[in-house]
């Protein structure tokens, strides 16, 4: 005599094809029944959404920009400034010790290295300040300025450096005057 | 009727009314003259971005920097900047003053210089001394403690307070031996 259980135990045999170990995972399988059709295909006319895109650009509401990033721009610009700053100590310190004798070299690679650093300073502050992206103008003036003026400045520090006594001995006379 | 307490809707509802010839208001005949007419403006789309910036002007920011108590590191790292700052102006200045003097005919070297300072009275010359000398020392000792960092040593905030405090007595220790030399 047929029960209920083996009359649905029978249709479980007929789909998965009598094997026994799929037979007794299904018994126990909490998914749908397999009886239950499939739900039908999703429709064709609307768009399939797919998750974190698209973007639809163009509106004010967009988000902001960040520039492309460059080793150049980025860590290597970071490495050189640390570089740059660790080998001023030793240079302003033999500077110092050395004050006695001019060293015309010496003062060159001091001036240039000096140069150089309060640059990438004054770089770092129109950056943090004067940014282009919040001021489009007095930003991009301000950045080039500094650049200029920082060509300006080299060009006068190798005119006093040659035509002058140099930065150490023109410090060193200033102090003891 | 709830709606003939409705200030404003009472010459709408006696409008309609006067239209509706029959006794009874049939349901939802002529509601258009009982909704409040709502006034547009055309703006051009290039005018969004300058809307979108006034109103966020106008929206409120949680405090954050006038709230938080201000810490002695706080300090140290402008007046870092603002020392290297300073220091790196009168470079570029003196620089471009080197420069320009011949083309506007004010001598400016070596010589010039000392005997300049050589004419000034003993406070003017301590004081620029100590003007020239503090800069440079804490500069350079508060730019030790910023090395140290980009190393990744002493990164925590007891570390960092201490070191702050050990930059502040050498910078002020080199700063009298430097105006004494």
């Amino acid at each position: 005599m047929a029960t209920v259980s083996t009359h649905a135990f029978r249709r479980l045999a007929a789909v998965h094809g009598n094997r026994p170990l799929a037979l007794a995972a299904a018994r126990f399988h909490s998914g749908r029944p397999s009886h239950v059709a499939k739900s039908p295909a999703p429709r064709k006319d609307t768009p399939t959404y797919v998750p974190g895109g698209p973007i639809l650009l163009g509106t004010v509401n967009d988000p902001t920009t960040f520039p492309p990033p460059s080793k150049s721009d980025g860590s290597h610009h970071w490495a050189f400034e640390r570089l740059l700053s660790a080998t001023l100590v030793p240079l302003t310190v033999s500077s110092f010790v050395l004050s006695s004798s001019p060293y015309p070299v010496l003062d060159g690679l001091l001036a240039v290295s000096l140069v150089v650093h309060s640059h990438l300073g004054f770089d770092q502050i129109v950056v943090d300040y004067l940014h282009p992206r919040k001021f489009p103008i007095l930003g991009r003036i301000s950045a080039w300025g500094l650049r200029l003026l920082t060509v300006g400045t080299l060009v006068g520090v190798y005119q006093f450096n040659t035509e002058d006594v140099g930065l150490t001995e023109l410090i060193k006379r200033v102090w003891q005057a | 009727m709830l709606a003939l307490r409705t200030p404003g809707l009472r010459l709408a509802l006696r409008r309609a009314g006067a239209a509706n010839t029959s006794s009874r208001l049939r349901p939802f005949q002529s509601l258009a003259p009982l909704q409040r007419s709502v006034q547009t403006q055309s703006v051009a789309p290039a005018a969004s971005e300058a809307i979108l910036n006034a109103q966020r002007l106008r929206r409120p920011s949680s405090p954050h920097f006038t709230i938080y108590q201000l810490q002695v590191q706080m300090y140290m790292s402008i007046v870092n900047r603002a020392t290297g700052g300073a220091l790196s102006a009168a470079l570029y200045a003196f620089s471009l003053a080197y420069l320009a003097a011949p083309v506007v005919g004010v001598p400016f070297d070596t010589a010039h210089i000392v005997e300049f300072v050589q004419t000034l009275p003993e406070w003017a010359k301590y004081g620029a001394k100590g003007a020239l000398a503090f800069p440079f020392a804490y500069h350079s000792i508060s730019g030790l403690r910023h090395l140290t960092w980009d190393l990744t040593k002493m990164m925590t905030v007891k570390a960092a307070l201490r070191s702050g405090y050990v930059v502040l007595g050498l910078s002020a220790v080199s700063t009298v031996g430097l105006m004494l030399m």
